[in-house]
């Protein structure tokens, strides 16, 4: 496992913000489900999840997201997303989930686009 | 396991790691280190290493297993053609091979110049291949007067 990797929840405005740094594998994508769905069925209907930090993104971890986002939909919130990276944005274009998340480049604006 | 041989400009590397999804990255850094080697840039060399994940995520699931993968990464030129097979007594639990609304696939096909998939008395294995994006193209008017 990436010894980089971490989870981190803070919150702003009684948001949650779940900060992930590091590399999101195989190996580090169970973990941040498992943040994301004890967040979700905490009553917590919008998170924002923050991968300014994060190196490496794939397919499982983008699961991990997808399924987070229909949870979070179901519960009548929202999982915006923060990217910073090129590279880690290309994934989601790629795969043509930019038009799935409401993307951003800063923690504040997913902050304010979900108030 | 790694073993690695050289013969008249190709380089065929050989890695054999348990199915475990914290060793994963293994073949992701041999990927990284044998494209830098060979001249990728930056931007293919993130992308093959992506690509790569896929690959073996494709064969094996994301589920540790008992069973080994076996990667053979052949440079030539300015192409890398990785080949991701697994091992074992068994078929793997949670192979994605076929699976056509896949992610990977989708990734796959976005990064790498070619990619396909087989599957052996139960045996899957997928391979890849990638040039270089700076290599020169044939062009289909070569050598046309």
């Amino acid at each position: 496992m990436d010894q980089n990797f971490s989870i981190e929840t803070t919150e702003i405005d009684g948001i949650p913000v779940v900060t992930v740094s590091g590399e999101i594998d195989v190996a580090t994508a169970p973990p941040l489900r498992d943040r994301l769905q004890s967040l979700s069925s905490s009553g917590k209907p919008t998170l924002v999840v923050d991968l300014l930090g994060v190196t490496f993104l794939d397919s499982t971890a983008l699961g991990v997201l997808v399924g987070a986002l229909k949870r979070c939909r179901e519960s009548g919130g929202d999982l915006p997303l923060v990217i910073g990276e090129p590279r880690i944005l290309k994934v989601f274009e790629i795969t043509g989930l930019t038009g799935v998340f409401p993307i951003f480049d800063s923690v504040g604006e997913a902050a304010r686009s979900v108030k | 396991m790694r073993r690695m041989k050289s013969v008249a400009g190709t380089t065929s590397v050989d890695l054999s790691i348990p199915v475990r999804a914290d060793l994963v990255v293994l073949a992701r850094l041999a990927a990284a280190t044998l494209a830098s080697r060979v001249g990728f840039g930056v931007e293919d060399i993130e992308d093959l290493r992506l690509a790569v994940e896929e690959l073996c995520l494709s064969v094996v699931g994301s589920g540790d297993d008992d069973g080994r993968l076996h990667l053979n990464y052949e440079c030539e030129g300015d192409a890398i053609t990785v080949t991701c097979r697994y091992e074992a007594d068994r078929a793997p639990s949670g192979s994605r091979l076929g699976a056509s609304d896949d992610l990977s696939l989708r990734i796959l096909d976005a990064l790498v110049d070619d990619h396909g998939h087989e599957l052996r008395d139960h045996r899957p294995s997928a391979w890849l291949s990638k040039r270089r994006s700076d290599a020169p193209r044939l062009r289909r008017d070569a050598g046309a007067s």
